[in-house]
């Protein structure tokens, strides 16, 4: 990574720092070196009764739902990118969202599951499945603006919300690969209300449109935290607020109820 | 299959591309390299050497929108993740390239212009005929498309470039040695996981032989409309003669710009022959009439 201080930058030049292959690669190294699928060779494994292990798979396999969502948001959004920066920030988010993906594949096989795509299938949360469509529709549309908004703020910050809080509680390995995830998903939604919420200050209109969007994924978003609750046994006495960080987002961009 | 892609994981990426042949690199090149003084000095060189870059730039807009594109279409895991890593591949391409127009003088509001100005417009069609398969999402016609025509041209077309650049310009050579080696893990992916997809689905074969010679007419084209009449054609100005700068046998500062041309699309059209053998495909010869 250069080292160049970005904040000292003006705002073009800032932009063409922080969303450069150069400032990615500069970000990912740290975390990435000597951690081949997500997590150091030295990390103990330690063995999980079988509910734990069933509740973590189930866990893995709707975190490759996500990743997957994801990807495939990442990769239509380069094409609608409005400039050469967003383009290459995208292509970063591609290939960190197919990194996730990688990531949690292994981990799943780890566990001893050997048809992963079969074994997604049968346990995704269909909510989530529902917003994986409904995120792919905005792109197909062409609508970079609610796309990246569904994405980068909603769908990350959802991600972000639910890692950070399985984290506290995993096994070593799994929290390590989430805590490499998770850096990244730092950066993504940084990217999605930077970039809205610019948009959002110049076009009222836009403001009024992205409320009944998020309107429309509440019930989805909920759910999902509903579900992650108790899949991750987060419940009683100092249990997270998972809705709390996406009413945060929501509420930063002036989205809020 | 399975094993095949494991080779071409995000974890190999990483290994063999960020922290491997990148490592301590800048926009592609050794850190304190700049573009030779012959070059800046000289206004029709270094024009020639924004009008080569143009080119670059607008090949690798393509292949980003295609890669991109290609990752929706895939029909497994293994092969979206493969083609994330080339998105980024080649959104690091059109970084590095665009950088060069910068170091060339070019400034950051003009980029656009000026690349508008230069771009050439039978590679537009070129990448068109490709971003249509990748529009209908149209996998295996995508990935013909993209990693055994479009690579297979590039990594030709950046090959002969390196070896004229190696002595003369030493920053523009790094920059290319590094995309070379991209476009080599490209090409691979696309040989073998369409050599089976194109067994399992033979229907496909026509369309995909079509597009494959319409590109082919739109490249040649392309080369046409660069070394004709063009003392300058692979930013090797005549300062490289003497020089070491030979390339598949022949001397580069010493070939006409037919020559040249005649070289390169001799070698692209061989390795193409190669290339879509290897997956089932007969090379279609377009009519240039």
């Amino acid at each position: 990574m250069s080292n160049i201080e970005p904040h000292a930058l003006g705002a073009e030049a800032f932009f063409d720092e922080v969303q450069s292959f150069e400032f990615w690669f500069g970000a990912v190294e740290g975390y990435l070196t000597d951690r081949p699928f997500g997590h150091s060779s030295d990390t103990v494994d330690v063995a999980l009764d079988d509910v734990r292990r069933d509740r973590l798979i189930t866990t893995l396999c709707n975190y490759c739902v996500g990743e997957t969502a994801a990807l495939e948001g990442s990769s239509g959004l380069v094409r609608l990118a409005p400039n050469r920066n967003a383009k290459i920030f995208m292509a970063t988010q591609v290939v960190d969202e197919a990194r996730h993906l990688e990531v949690f594949l292994a981990r799943l096989k780890d566990l001893g599951v050997d048809d992963a795509e079969a074994e997604i299938q049968r346990r995704a949360n269909p909510l989530l499945l529902d917003f994986k469509d409904s995120l792919l529709e905005l792109v197909d549309a062409g609508e970079w603006s609610s796309a990246v908004f569904a994405q980068n703020v909603i769908l990350e910050t959802m991600e972000f919300t639910v890692f950070r809080a399985h984290e506290r509680t995993a096994d070593p390995i799994t929290a390590e690969v989430l805590r490499g995830v998770i850096s990244d998903e730092r950066r993504h939604f940084g990217f999605g209300e930077n970039d809205i919420g610019r948009r959002v200050a110049q076009d009222p209109d836009l403001r009024s449109r992205l409320k009944d969007l998020r309107t429309r994924f509440d019930a989805m978003v909920v759910g999902v935290f509903d579900d992650a609750v108790g899949e991750l046994a987060l419940t009683g006495e100092g249990a997270p607020d998972l809705s709390r960080d996406y009413m945060d987002a929501v509420s930063r961009l002036g989205l809020g109820q | 299959m399975a094993e095949f892609l494991s080779q071409y994981s995000i974890q190999r990426w990483l290994e063999a591309c960020p922290q491997g042949y990148l490592e301590d690199t800048v926009y592609g090149h050794e850190a304190g390299e700049s573009e030779p003084e012959t070059v800046m000095m000289d206004e029709a060189q270094r024009e020639a050497a924004i009008r080569t870059t143009t080119q670059l730039v607008v090949g690798e807009r393509a292949a980003l929108a295609a890669s991109s594109g290609l990752v929706n279409a895939a029909p497994d895991y293994a092969s979206k993740q493969f083609l994330a890593t080339q998105t980024l591949d080649e959104a690091r391409h059109v970084e590095i390239f665009t950088q060069r127009m910068y170091d060339l003088g070019v400034k950051k509001d003009d980029l656009e212009s000026t690349l508008s100005q230069f771009a050439n417009p039978n590679l537009i069609k070129f990448a068109e005929v490709l971003l249509e398969k990748v529009e209908a999402k149209d996998f295996i016609a995508g990935v013909v498309g993209q990693n055994i025509v479009l690579e297979g041209m590039a990594f030709t077309v950046f090959e002969m470039m390196e070896a004229g650049a190696r002595d003369y310009n030493p920053k523009f050579a790094h920059t290319l040695q590094g995309t070379i080696a991209d476009e080599r893990r490209h090409v691979g992916f696309g040989e073998n996981r369409i050599g089976s997809l194109i067994k399992e689905n033979p229907e496909k074969r026509p369309e995909i032989e079509k597009m494959q010679r319409d590109m082919t007419y739109f490249m040649l084209a392309t080369f046409a409309d660069s070394f004709s009449g063009n003392p300058d054609p692979i930013d090797a100005p005549a300062e490289a003669e003497g020089a070491s700068v030979e390339w598949q046998g022949v001397n580069l500062a010493t070939a006409t710009p037919e020559e040249m041309e005649a070289l390169l699309a001799g070698t692209v059209l061989g390795e193409f022959k190669t290339r879509l053998a290897r997956i089932g495909l007969e090379y279609q010869s377009p009519s240039m009439g």
